[in-house]
């Protein structure tokens, strides 16, 4: 069965569409059909890390909610912009980034049942492996919809004092929404701290599994947003903290 | 009353006064050195620390204001103390080598009471030249301890010889070494805690917020939603 996976994060800032990317090429590597669906409507951006020119975005998830297209129609297939070799596929289906469409849909909304059928149709007309939402942070109305249609919820942190508050909402939020599966990415974790004990803690804080604590990366940073690091750096400790997310993902 | 025994150098080519002065010298408890002629005088010099120099003008090979002037000239021995020895009669001579950088004269034939003043007063110049010297190296370590602490590679201990000083000196040493102590057990403290993770959460804030979201018509309907949604799939 599909799996369809929210990437979150309480605060912005986290590596929430920079996790994402990464975690969609190490299972496209691993020859599964990836799809990424940019439900951060208010402020789209994971088209850029996965080298999409927005220009040649002609039909995007706001036109499927406001009943213009199918679902499928709005689908990019980046995996030859990005990496010819991968042996799955990673699909994007782009949010909006006219101002006015996001004008709309904030003004609006739209329904938890358009979206979840719009997902199914997705993933039954692209033969999807796995489906990735990458949210707009804080839990407004669209992002507690997409939480509600996961079957898994990951959600990002830094080791911060500003994020441990909000994360533990989402947590709370998303027990609400009976969210199957969940799990917690610590990322941008300093040197100083070490990653055993930042997972027990965080363990025991939230009483939620930490599938990852990944180290902030000067590498990482450097390579800014100009692309998905594992495909530029494949032997890098990163990489393969990566590996294991996706794996985890993929469940 | 003799003065503090120091280590003296005589420069004369006349050995009467040599003897005289040397004997004369020795007595008061110092002990002395002695040269016939300039040049050999200028090599002592050079060779041994002393405390005072007295110097006679005329000499063979080289005069007493070749000498005063070499001595002036050397960085290392700038400030000895020297004392021209002369006639009388040679006063000309004795300005000049006032003004060639002589710390004093001394007339001849010698007088004890004289000899011992001026020599004492060398003494004493030397003395607070090396003072001097020595408390401008100390402020040196301080503002090099200074340097440090900014770099962050001030060792603690460094300025124990000036915080000894009874002076100001020592006690801005004293304090410096006091507060880059403190600094230092503070930044201590700091990396510490940096290094151990601290969650902290204040429950209440939290509860309230997810009262908040989940308290509301829209999330009910959601949460409803959803139930049946997962249910269908």
């Amino acid at each position: 069965m599909t799996r369809i996976v929210a990437v979150h994060s309480f605060r912005g800032g986290t590596g929430k569409s920079n996790t994402t990317a990464n975690v969609a090429v190490m299972a496209a590597r691993r020859g599964l059909r990836v799809g990424v669906v940019d439900t951060d409507i208010q402020s789209p951006g994971i088209h850029v890390l996965l080298g999409v020119d927005q220009t040649t975005i002609t039909r995007s998830l706001n036109d499927y909610l406001w009943g213009r297209c199918a679902i499928a129609e709005t689908a990019v297939d980046v995996t030859d912009a990005l990496d010819p070799t991968l042996e799955g596929r990673v699909v994007l289906i782009p949010s909006s980034i006219d101002a006015s469409d996001i004008a709309r849909v904030m003004h609006d909304g739209y329904d938890v049942g358009l979206l979840h059928e719009g997902i199914g149709s997705l993933i039954t007309s692209l033969s999807l492996d796995l489906l990735l939402l990458d949210t707009h942070p804080g839990l407004n109305e669209e992002t507690l919809l997409s939480i509600a249609v996961a079957d898994t919820v990951a959600i990002l942190l830094r080791p911060d004092q500003q994020d441990y508050e909000g994360t533990s909402v989402t947590v709370s939020v998303a027990r609400k929404l009976k969210v199957p599966d969940m799990f917690l990415v610590v990322n941008k974790t300093p040197a100083a701290f070490d990653p055993a004990d930042v997972r027990r803690r965080m363990h025991e804080t939230y009483d939620c599994e930490v599938a990852a604590v990944i180290p902030h990366s000067d590498d990482l940073m450097a390579f800014s947003s100009s692309g998905v690091f594992v495909l530029a750096q494949p032997g890098h400790r990163l990489t393969t903290l990566y590996g294991e997310l996706a794996t985890r993902v993929i469940g | 009353m003799s003065t503090v025994a120091a280590h003296l150098l005589v420069v004369d080519d006349d050995p009467i006064n040599r003897r005289l002065l040397a004997g004369y010298l020795e007595r008061e408890g110092h002990t002395v050195a002695t040269a016939n002629d300039g040049l050999a005088g200028w090599g002592l010099v050079q060779q041994e620390p002393f405390d005072v120099v007295l110097l006679d003008v005329l000499m063979p090979e080289l005069d007493g204001y070749d000498v005063l002037a070499r001595i002036r000239g050397h960085a290392a021995l700038r400030h000895l103390p020297v004392i021209m020895i002369s006639s009388v009669e040679e006063m000309d001579s004795i300005v000049r080598c006032i003004e060639l950088g002589a710390d004093d004269y001394l007339p001849k034939p010698f007088s004890p009471v004289l000899l011992r003043a001026r020599i004492r007063a060398g003494l004493a110049r030397k003395r607070l030249h090396d003072l001097e010297r020595e408390y401008l190296e100390q402020v040196g370590h301080v503002v090099d301890a200074a340097t440090a602490v900014e770099a962050g590679t001030f060792v603690l201990g460094s300025l124990t010889a000036v915080a000894a000083r009874d002076d100001a000196l020592g006690n801005l040493a004293r304090v410096f070494q006091h507060m880059a102590h403190e600094v230092a057990a503070r930044e201590r403290v700091l990396q510490e805690q940096v290094r151990e993770l601290r969650i902290e959460i204040d429950e209440g804030k939290a509860a309230r917020q997810v009262a908040e979201i989940t308290g509301t018509d829209y999330f009910r309907d959601l949460q409803r939603k959803a139930e049946e949604l997962r249910a269908a799939r």
